[in-house]
């Protein structure tokens, strides 16, 4: 049946919708697990998130699927299998580089990493890709359940969840390099800051942002999903951060449910790339989490369009997390050379990131950011650099009130 | 301009074999007319590879190992963490000069200018997010402005599409663009960068006065000037970029093809390193901290008046410190002045003060030793260590390695490793962490890092 589905593959993308890669990133915070075990154990939400993968996989034939836990000490994939875990699973056969190569190159005819050659058991009841994803996530976490030790538990209270997200995106600029390149000529790359995505000189459309936010036709559509549950992400905000610029520049939305925990920096995720967030705080709402799986996650990005999708009346919390303390903050204080953010001023006027010496004399000083008032066009002279008035000092040396 | 005319139609023809093979076959400059000497800018021009046989005859692995080498290439660069100017205050400078009609670069120098400049207008803001930009044209020897400094791209954007339907013309004036720029800058706070980049496509300035004093003023002024050229080398726009930049050489360059244009254009996009001088005089200046808000988004039941325009709208910002309400970020908050900004704004700038480290090669031995298959970020399937290395006598050893010859700076066995946390990753991984995400895989998936060793050891014999 797989064959079927990799022979065709290549026929039936032009006339229909583009396939869409779903990356789905389950926080498995045993912490943050136990805490939710009376309302919402792991065990049945994994079994709702199999319903809702396969319904993924079930919307587009051509849609592909990747799973990875945010574990507390260790981001691992939970589908597709990476290869060292299926090489120790084959404990019996040789292990020579040639076997790895062969049986990848089986897991790459079918259906593009359908979890490798770990067979599951013969379902005649079951559609086989369907079986086979199951097996394989559902070996691949208990594997790592199986070999968190409570030392790694007992100290690492938080999850990976900038690894996984890393890890993720990579696996995806991958996934979508490999097919566009597939399906259309090599020109149609992400488009990194990189220029040389544009050889081949053609200076019609060199706007390469058009190029991956409209995506052609063929266009492998990718988008991640945290399933999250843990709360504490401060210290590894900058990781997280530069994560979330990553997808916005890819235009990949991230999409947040969050089961538990404090919302902050992955809804900021959510509204930054234009992806969804929910939050289930009752029990009420987390027994039902398959129909929030269902009605708001499903649609990819082109369905969305033509959706009302939730979460778009409510307010969004832009606090930051300071770097001294990692404390969220909503006024804070910005060293202007590296723009790292202090919820205090410092003590000794040294910037703790940068080391440059910061004056404490005027620290309330304003940068100059946009004015959005809408300038009088035509009658603004050259000279208003500094639109908001505040900051007209004279040579360079601007000294507000 | 006379006797560069010459010199200009070789550049021309230069560009017209390069549109045929982009940057990438290798062109030999036989049919240079005369036997002077090489300028700086042909030299540029002939760097590029010249292809080389494998020693077995092929050139796919060459060409592969090539491919690599580019990207590796674009990578090699600046990793210690350098003090940024963050906060910039840039003019960018248009030639609207009559030689922008050119063909030379497709589909013409003014249209492939405003194009690549779009471009270059959003990734400004991408890496440079709290900066401000302002766009000026040169033409019929006057300074002109395209559109006002400010920090958002979209104004930029259309003010270039207008230009589209104009026609360059006229002579560009240097002298007038500098000292409009001059002006122009004269005003932003002296924490910021004052950055003028020039693109220049005429091989000649009509100026009204002595420019030589616009250059000192500019110097008196913290204004650093970058200029691209298009067409070849002048004398004064080396001055200009030398004298601005304490005397560094490398903020003139002329662009030999589209896709080097480009790739000048968008380097500028990352925030300068900023010289000593620059970090007295900020000290001097004493404007080093500075206290701001992250407000949160709010919708509204009903519509209420927003303080910086006075308009009913349901939702918008408030401000962290007087509540009022503002419509967009960032801005200054109208009632208590506290600046307002979103903190994804400052986070975009983290990854310049905390780069990711360049990876290394690896070689088929150190390959064997980890015995990785996969690359550790997309999983891809890694090229399988040959078998018979360790066993090899010498003949086997020398056309093991005659086989996996490759263009300098790829790697042998196409891995690369991150020497923090010891993964081994594939070159797409590698150009993707680097130049994209800015994290690496392998170390913010453990929480203990020297521990990944034993991983792949168990597979490797
Ligand atoms: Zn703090
Ligand atoms: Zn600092
Ligand atoms: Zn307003
Ligand atoms: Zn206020
Ligand atoms: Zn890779
Ligand atoms: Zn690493």
């Amino acid at each position: 049946m797989n064959a079927v589905d990799a022979t065709d593959r290549g026929a039936a993308q032009e006339d229909i919708e583009p396939p869409s890669l779903l990356t789905i990133i389950l926080d498995t915070n045993p912490h943050a697990w136990a805490v939710l075990a009376n309302t919402l154990p792991l065990s049945k939400a994994v079994a709702n998130l199999l319903v809702f993968i396969n319904a993924h996989l079930a919307i587009n034939h051509a849609n592909r699927i990747a799973v990875i836990a945010s574990h507390s000490e260790r981001a691992e994939w939970l589908y597709p299998t990476p290869a060292h875990v299926q090489r120790e699973r084959r404990t019996g056969t040789s292990h020579d580089s040639e076997d790895f190569e062969m049986e990848n190159g089986d897991g790459d005819g079918d259906s593009l990493g359908s979890g490798g050659p770990v067979h599951p058991p013969d379902d005649a009841n079951k559609y086989r890709p369907f079986a086979q994803l199951e097996h394989a996530l559902l070996r691949n976490l208990q594997r790592l359940l199986a070999t968190t030790t409570p030392a790694a538990i007992s100290s690492h209270p938080s999850t990976m969840l900038a690894g996984a997200l890393t890890r993720a995106l990579a696996y995806i600029s991958k996934q979508t390099t490999s097919t566009s390149s597939l399906t259309s000529t090599s020109s149609a790359q992400f488009n990194y800051s990189d220029p040389s995505s544009m050889a081949g000189g053609n200076s019609a459309d060199p706007t390469g942002t058009s190029r991956t936010s409209g995506g052609s036709s063929t266009a492998l559509t990718s988008r991640i999903l945290i399933i999250s549950v843990s709360g504490d992400l401060a210290d590894k905000y900058i990781e997280i951060m530069n994560s979330i610029f990553a997808c916005q520049r890819l235009s990949i939305p991230i999409d947040v449910l969050k089961l538990a925990g404090s919302p902050i920096f992955l809804q900021q995720a959510a509204d930054t790339t234009g992806g969804i967030y929910l939050s289930l705080e009752t029990p009420q709402a987390r027994a039902g989490i398959l129909q929030y799986l269902m009605f708001a996650y499903l649609p990819d990005q082109t369905a969305r369009e033509h959706l009302i999708v939730p979460g778009e009346g409510e307010g969004v919390d832009f606090r930051a997390a300071c770097f001294c303390h990692k404390r969220v903050v909503d006024i804070g204080f910005v060293c202007s050379i590296c723009l790292s953010i202090f919820c205090e001023p410092l003590a000794d006027g040294e910037c703790l990131l940068c080391g440059s010496h910061l004056s404490m004399a005027n620290y309330g000083q304003n940068p100059v950011v946009v004015a959005k008032t809408k300038p009088k066009k035509g009658k603004k002279r050259m000279l208003d650099g500094g639109a908001d008035t505040g900051t007209s000092g004279g040579e360079g040396t601007p000294a507000p009130g | 301009m006379a006797h560069s005319d010459p010199e200009y139609d070789d550049q021309g023809a230069d560009d017209d074999d390069d549109v045929v093979v982009p940057g990438r076959g290798s062109r030999s400059m036989v049919s240079r007319p005369k036997g002077r000497a090489q300028a700086k800018w042909e030299a540029a021009a002939s760097r590029n590879w010249e292809l080389q046989e494998g020693a077995d005859g092929s050139l796919e692995g060459v060409l592969g190992g090539l491919e690599e080498a580019g990207k590796r290439k674009r990578l090699l660069k600046d990793t210690t963490p350098l003090q940024r100017g963050i906060i910039r205050h840039t003019l960018l400078v248009l030639d609207l000069s009559s030689a922008m009609n050119e063909k030379d670069l497709r589909p013409t120098r003014h249209l492939l200018t405003i194009n690549y400049t779009i471009a270059f207008v959003r990734e400004f803001f991408e890496q440079n997010p709290i900066s401000q930009l302002g766009i000026l044209g040169m033409r019929e020897g006057l300074a002109i402005r395209v559109s006002d400094m400010s920090g958002n791209p979209n104004d930029h954007i259309s003010a270039l599409k207008q230009l589209r339907s104009t026609e360059p013309k006229g002579n560009p004036s240097l002298q007038n663009a500098l000292d409009m720029a001059r002006a122009a800058l004269y005003h932003t706070p002296s924490h910021g960068t004052r950055e003028v980049v020039i693109v220049l496509g005429a091989l000649l300035t009509s100026d009204p006065g002595d420019i030589h004093d616009t250059i000192k003023a500019c110097i008196r002024d913290r204004i650093r000037v970058r200029i691209i050229g298009l067409a070849a080398q002048m004398h004064i726009c080396a001055e200009i970029c030398r004298k601005t930049n304490g005397g560094d050489e490398n903020c003139y360059d002329v662009a030999v093809d589209e896709v080097d244009y480009r790739q000048q254009l968008m380097a500028i996009t990352t925030p300068p390193v900023l010289r000593s001088t620059d970090t007295e005089a900020q000290k001097n200046n004493q404007a080093a901290l500075l206290m701001m808000g992250f407000p949160s988004r709010i919708v509204e039941e009903k519509a209420t008046l927003c303080a910086c325009h006075g308009n009913l709208t349901r939702g918008g910002y408030l401000c962290s410190r007087c509540k009022a309400k503002v419509c967009n970020l960032p801005a200054t908050c109208p009632t208590c002045d506290l600046t307002l900004i979103l903190s994804t704004h400052l986070a975009r700038s983290y990854h310049h003060l905390f780069p990711l480290r360049n990876w290394a090669e690896v070689s088929w031995k150190r390959a064997r030793q980890k015995g990785s298959v996969q690359c550790y970020g997309c999983l891809s399937a890694f090229p399988a260590v040959p078998a018979q290395y360790e066993v090899a006598n010498g003949d086997e050893h020398d056309l093991l390695f005659a086989r996996t010859k490759r263009a300098e700076g790829a790697s042998e066995s196409s891995r690369y490793e991150c020497e923090t946390c010891g993964n081994h990753f594939c070159i797409d991984c590698d150009v993707f962490c680097h130049e994209v995400v800015h994290n690496c895989p392998g170390c913010q998936s453990q929480a203990s890092l020297p521990g990944a060793d034993g991983d792949g050891e168990a597979n490797g014999g």
